[in-house]
């Protein structure tokens, strides 16, 4: 169902002829009129209206009594008084309703001066109350949660928290309790309510009812200014406005909507993961180790330091970048690191290298879906990513669109989602068998590349999942046309042979293809049955895991298959957004900060090492100094036991971070201060392709200098002769640099983001056309415990540094079926040790219904027990223990 | 004067509320003639020119409510209204108790004319009795393949489940009642969408009072023409009438739609006790305005009571003689729509928790006649502006109260402020002197 075409209708209010969009509310409708209809409980992004709240009153010629115009539709021709003494005289008197039993303690609520309330108070009131009566009372302030504080007294029980829990973030936990003058909002226990997205009620709340205890207090409205810039985050990227008191203290984050992006929502992580911006414990001035210590020291210390030892290591250099890193970052690095050291190392990704004809092909801009087209799509595949962990805001998207429009709702994961409850369809397959499971989904919905004969005899299938104790040798590197490094190539033949250099996809029926992801093949079935039954717009989601590991190149392949089969590419609202590992991956990728790419995914001058290898050649010494950009390997990637011994055996790390994590602590040589979301001022690419600012609202704290400088000034120092005076300068070249991105300027990309897909330069993508030929097969699942790990939403260094998110930080949990606990001799709360290869992960199990059995799933980010110790980016299969 | 027993003509008949009873009584006839002899279309003509309306409080005439629904495959839904809470009203509680199998033949063809095949008995929580007996006559009509699948041995299917409400006014409301149905908070819904289009789980519905739905085999089996015979106007066949208050012979009465109200009040329920006269009668239930004496001359139908300014309603009339003062019998009429209100919308949870601190006020000596007006305004504020009718169903007879006795508001505010000022004296009058005396602290 693609997005409705709307006709316009006329209609008249207060004398003006307007005009507006048939099916458009009045309320909204009035707007272009520029009558102002005030009402509390109708708020657009809530959806349905519930007409409680009675303010928005209007007399519409032909029918007796007041209508509410929240809950109105215009039609051609209507005439609409919204001035009449019989409407002001309603007003009024819902005004007055509205005080009988609200507190009026403005001089002292957070609301004040911001409140609606007070506002129609003024606006539509009558000013004064006949009300003499003692007032209702009920304890307060409370805590709703940790978050959220409550005053039931100020509270005009509008509906809008509570319609928020149940239909927009789905919880069900807010409910009205009591009745009549005595109803209030709670919980229906009264425990507290948590949840990802519990911050938007404090936004929503009309009147200073639910305030953010982390705002509480601290400032009055005209002592604030607002900034707007994009949340860096996670790659939802959300629109915000930061709340700023004297230009240099964040004190809150507003949601600053944009439909295109975020329809005006925020995750508790980005609303209040703004105090780790001023925490005592974050890096603000440059490091550097001195007699075996990190100490600070002065910028001109710190930069002719990192310069000395980049120069000195050349193309012993390596790089990699995460986290919020910037376009304008990703693309000096990849400057400095080509054409200022000669070093072609730089990854920005986890998983492994991507094969370059796939990277191409995953950008066309006709395999690529809009946020907005999830919208209005027939149906919405969400493969191998949990949105509420990996991009929590997409995950209401959904939930909105299944609610609204009857978008069906289709989830392919490994581990249990979030989205199971909505979905029409659910398949759980075993962690890293996401190929199979990709391949079973393809043949079942008729893609002939499922069963085709392979082209040609001369091109074997590659890799295969590794038999247990063979990936310490190295993971098998994936690749469709055989450009795997050597050694690994060897491996991969061994791997072949033992699983029989398997057929094409086309020799397994789906039944088999399923069975080898461990998934249920009627589920599958169930899974085509609705993609069929929705036969129009399809819009895939899917996890950058995919992608990840010794088979990521076949997985992704196998996601282009059910893509063609879904036929995503020949229609205009359907196609593919992959959900980044991090913020700005996409960005990253498409300004050349991948090995074997530069910017405008132009293939590199010389292919470097992707950062699986960049962790084996810095153990054994063929790389020497490391760059980091915001991430830290030892927290963010696979084969944790490899990076340590990496980072062990790297002469020098330079760093840029905002917080020392206890690797860089002990491994880095020179530190550099990391901005703030807050503080920077630079380009984002969402994960949808669209160019979006971040805009610096304060000024850098302590020593903190804007880390484009500092990139710059290295690129200087190593040759560069090319000043670079302003941040704009930085974008002016990348955009140059990147093909299709040529002649976005800041300007165009404005306040709403840009969508480069959309632009004309678009064509400048380096061509490439989807794969057509046979599926390889799929490996065999291997037996015993298969481990699964999954990020949390909380995972990372601002939960653990905003003091208001401490308490949600993720801590490590064994997640098992019922029935291998039980074969196990466990029970849920039982210590245990997930063990492989002589690494160990200490949690308490938790059990799980929805999980397969067969499969243990952990937490990967967390500081502590990090999953990180047991991966590799293999299918592996763990002993569970218990201590 | 007499009555006219339809849905009561067995009523007191030992046994009655089993199917074995019911079925010798001719009863399911009715049902089988629906179900074989005619076709929905047929039914539906029939309840239409039988001119029935509703029975639950709003008047609306039934045949035209089911001819709303839509036609389709989709699930369709009939809802049976017995949470039967309107004060003064106990008619409903009869026809389940003594004749429950009325009421299923009843959902049975009221279930063809909407073809319907799933029912549901929203039966108010406190009649638990009436729950118990309902249940085992849906049991026997469930073992006798009269609900359930395939119905009289037919290939249409309904589901009849009897469901207990829990204690709340307000899901008497249609669409509190659906919204608790599924399990959610009885509030009431915005219209539209209207049940016949989006009702229970968002599918067409037809609503219809306990009453109501037991008139319907009598249509079916004697013709909606013999029907239409009783009653003037408008107001069509009989109507179960609970009378309480001042009367004698308070209880439930059968009489034909028309018959003068002094009939129904001092013929049939012998009117106050010697030498007492009527101050008022809500002719309804407690949500219709008062009206006088002078009123009881009137017929009973719907559009009489409306032009006098109240309304039919469920066809309870509470007679008020002149012993019984106002301003207590507002209070306590104001504080059982504050203890119903929902608290959904503003103007009836604000304004009936205002109302009821006013009359408090008043009741107890510290009104003065200028509140009077206050208290009008805020009835005036909350007529019309409110999401459901809950709201108008206080404001409207406290108006009517304040309109025909505000001579008497003022007098007893009067005489509640001498009574106080009398306590005050006697409990030290002096000492509140001194105090004054002494000046602020």
């Amino acid at each position: 169902m693609a997005r409705p075409k709307v006709e316009n209708v006329t209609f008249e209010i207060d004398g003006i002829e307007v005009t507006a969009p048939e099916g458009a509310l009045l309320v909204e409708a009035a707007k272009n009129g520029d009558v102002e209809i005030p009402y509390f409980c109708y708020e657009r992004k809530l959806g349905k209206p519930v007409g409680a709240c009675r303010m928005c009153l209007v007399e519409i010629e032909g029918s007796p009594k007041l209508e509410t115009s929240c809950s109105t539709l215009v039609k051609d021709g209507m005439v609409v008084t919204t001035t009449s003494d019989r409407v002001k005289e309603a007003q009024a008197a819902i005004v007055e309703f509205l005080l009988v039993n609200h507190p009026l303690d403005c001089p002292v609520c957070d609301k004040g001066g911001e409140c609606p309330l007070q506002d129609i108070s003024y606006g539509w009131g009558s000013g004064k109350s006949r009300f003499i009566e003692p007032k209702r009372h009920f304890r307060k302030p409370l805590e709703l949660s940790p978050l959220v504080a409550i005053d039931r007294e100020r509270c005009i029980l509008c509906y809008r928290c509570v319609r928020f829990s149940q239909e927009i973030s789905e919880d069900y936990q807010l409910v009205f309790l009591d009745r009549a003058d005595h109803t209030y909002v709670g919980t229906h226990d009264g425990r507290p309510y948590v949840g990802p997205f519990s911050g938007n009620i404090i936004e929503l709340c009309p009147v200073g009812a639910l305030t953010s205890t982390a705002y509480r207090f601290r400032a009055r409205p005209w002592e604030v200014e607002g900034s707007g810039s994009v949340c860096s985050l996670c790659p939802s990227q959300c629109n915000v406005d930061f709340t700023v008191r004297d230009d240099e203290k964040v004190l809150r984050v507003l949601a600053r909507e944009n439909p295109e992006v975020d329809d005006g929502w925020l995750c508790d992580k980005g609303r209040f993961g703004y105090q780790a911006f001023h925490s005592p414990e974050r890096v603000t001035a440059p490091l550097v180790r001195e007699d075996g210590e990190l100490r600070e020291a002065s910028w001109d210390r710190a930069l002719s330091e990192a310069a000395s030892l980049l120069q000195g290591a050349g193309a012993k250099t390596a790089a990699l970048a995460g986290g919020a890193t910037s376009n304008e970052e990703g693309y000096l690095l990849q400057h400095l690191l080509r054409h200022g050291l000669g070093s072609p190392h730089i990854d920005s990704r986890a998983g492994g290298e991507l094969d370059a004809a796939q990277t191409r092909v995953l950008a066309r801009p006709d395999l690529t879906a809009r946020v907005g087209d999830i919208d209005h799509a027939g149906a919405v595949l969400v493969v191998e990513t949990d949105p509420v962990d990996d991009a929590p805001i997409l995950e209401l998207r959904v939930r909105k669109a299944a609610r609204r429009n009857g978008t069906k709702v289709v989830t392919l994961t490994s581990r249990p989602s979030r989205l199971d409850p909505v979905a029409a369809a659910t398949v759980h397959f075993a962690p890293g068998a996401v190929e199979a499971a990709l391949a079973a989904l393809a043949a079942e919905l008729g893609s002939p590349r499922a069963f085709e004969e392979p082209a040609s005899e001369s091109e074997p299938p590659e890799g295969g999942a590794p038999e247990d104790g063979a990936p310490e040798d190295g993971a098998p590197e994936g690749g469709l046309a055989g450009r795997a490094l050597d050694a690994v190539a060897t491996v991969a033949e061994k791997v072949g042979e033992a699983f029989g250099a398997g057929p094409p996809a086309g020799g397994l029926d789906p039944s088999a293809l399923a069975h080898r992801a461990g998934a249920d093949p009627e589920a599958i079935r169930a899974a085509v049955a609705v993609l069929g039954d929705a036969a129009d717009d399809v819009v895939v989601l899917w996890g950058e895991r995919v992608s990840h590991g010794a088979r990521g190149a076949q997985a992704v392949d196998a996601l282009l298959a059910v893509a063609g089969a879904l036929g995503v590419a020949e229609r205009e609202e359907s196609g593919l957004i992959e959900i980044p590992a991090e913020t700005n991956s996409r960005g990253l990728r498409e300004v050349g900060v991948l090995p074997g790419l530069g910017p405008g995914l132009q293939d590199a001058p010389e292919r470097g090492m992707g950062a699986p290898e960049i962790a084996r050649a810095l153990e054994d010494g063929d790389l020497t100094t490391l760059l980091l950009l915001h991430v830290d390997p030892l927290e963010a990637h696979p084969e944790r036991p490899v990076w340590a011994r990496a980072l062990a055996g790297a002469n020098d790390v330079i760093a840029f971070t905002d917080f020392l994590s206890p690797g860089l602590d002990e491994h880095a040589t020179v530190v550099f201060p990391a901005e703030t979301n807050a503080e920077k001022e630079g380009t984002l690419t969402h994960p949808d392709g669209r160019l979006q600012r971040a805009r610096q609202a304060v000024g850098h704290a302590g020593e903190v200098h804007p880390e484009w400088r500092v990139l710059a000034d290295l690129c200087t120092r190593a040759g560069e002769s090319h000043k670079l005076l302003s941040v704009g300068m930085v974008t002016a070249r990348l955009t140059d640099a990147v093909g299709f991105y040529n002649g976005i300027t800041l300007d165009e990309i404005g306040g709403r983001g840009v969508r480069w897909q959309d632009r004309a330069a678009a064509g400048s993508l380096p061509a490439a056309e989807p794969p057509t030929g046979p599926l390889e097969a799929p490996p065999e699942l291997p037996d015993g415990l298969r481990l699964g790990t999954a990020p949390s939403l909380w995972s990372g260094s601002v939960t653990r540094h905003a003091p208001a998110l401490r308490f949600l930080a993720p801590i490590q949990r064994a997640e098992l079926a019922p029935s291998d606990a039980e074969r196990l001799g466990l029970s849920s709360g039982d210590e245990v040790e997930v063990s492989v290869g002589g690494e160990r992960v200490r949690a308490p199990v938790a059990l799980r219904q929805a999980v397969r059995p067969g499969n243990v799933y952990l937490v990967s980010g967390t500081q502590e027990e990090n999953a990180t110790a047991l991966t590799n980016g293999a299918p592996r299969t763990v002993e569970v223990t218990k201590v | 004067m007499t009555e006219t027993k339809l849905l009561t003509e067995n009523i007191h008949e030992p046994g009655l509320n089993t199917i074995a009873v019911y079925e010798r009584r001719g009863g399911y006839r009715s049902a089988r003639k629906a179900l074989f002899d005619m076709s929905q279309d047929e039914v539906l003509e029939e309840l239409k020119a039988s001119g029935l309306r509703g029975r639950g409080g709003a008047g609306f005439a039934m045949g035209m409510k089911a001819g709303f629904i839509p036609k389709g495959t989709m699930d369709k839904y009939l809802c049976c209204n017995a949470d039967e809470s309107e004060p003064g009203t106990f008619k409903d509680r009869l026809l389940m108790q003594k004749n429950p199998h009325l009421l299923i033949e009843g959902i049975i063809i009221g279930a063809i004319a909407a073809d319907a095949n799933k029912a549901f008995i929203f039966i108010r929580g406190e009649y638990e009795l009436q729950a118990k007996i309902l249940a085992a006559a849906v049991i026997e009509a469930l073992e006798k393949g009269y609900v359930g699948k395939g119905i009289f041995g037919s290939d249409t299917n309904l589901d009849l489940v009897v469901h207990r409400g829990q204690g709340a006014y307000i899901c008497g409301e249609e669409m509190a009642l659906l919204d608790g149905l599924e399990g959610k908070r009885g509030n009431p819904r915005l219209k539209p969408p209207f049940p016949a289009s989006q009702g229970l789980y968002q599918g067409p519905t037809l609503i219809n009072n306990v009453e109501t739905l037991c008139n319907t085999p009598f249509i079916i089996e004697k013709g909606a023409e013999w029907f239409a015979s009783m009653g003037i106007d408008k107001s069509t066949g009989t109507k179960m009438v609970s009378v309480s208050g001042n009367v004698q012979r308070p209880g439930n009465y059968e009489v034909e739609l028309g018959i003068k109200a002094r009939d129904i009040v001092f013929g049939l329920a012998g009117g106050p006790a010697e030498g007492r006269t009527v101050k008022c009668w809500f002719p309804g239930g407690s949500s219709a305005p008062v009206l006088l004496d002078e009123h009881l001359d009137l017929p009973y139908t719907f559009e009489a009571m409306k032009e006098a300014g109240s309304m039919l309603g469920s066809g309870a009339i509470i007679v008020v003689d002149d012993t019984l003062p106002i301003v207590p019998l507002a209070l306590r009429l104001a504080e059982f729509y504050r203890h119903e209100s929902c608290g959904k919308c503003v103007p009836c949870r604000e304004g009936t928790n205002w109302t009821v601190k006013m009359l408090e006020r008043m009741d107890e000596g510290e009104g003065t006649p200028m509140d009077l007006d206050i208290l009008a305004g805020v009835q005036q504020n909350i007529i019309g502006n409110c999401l459901c009718v809950l709201g108008d169903s206080m404001a409207m007879p406290i108006g009517a109260m304040i309109k025909h006795f505000r001579e008497e508001f003022v007098q007893h505010m009067e005489a509640a402020r001498d009574k106080r000022n009398l306590t005050q004296e006697a409990y030290g009058a002096g000492e509140l002197a001194a105090a004054a005396e002494a000046g602020p602290v």
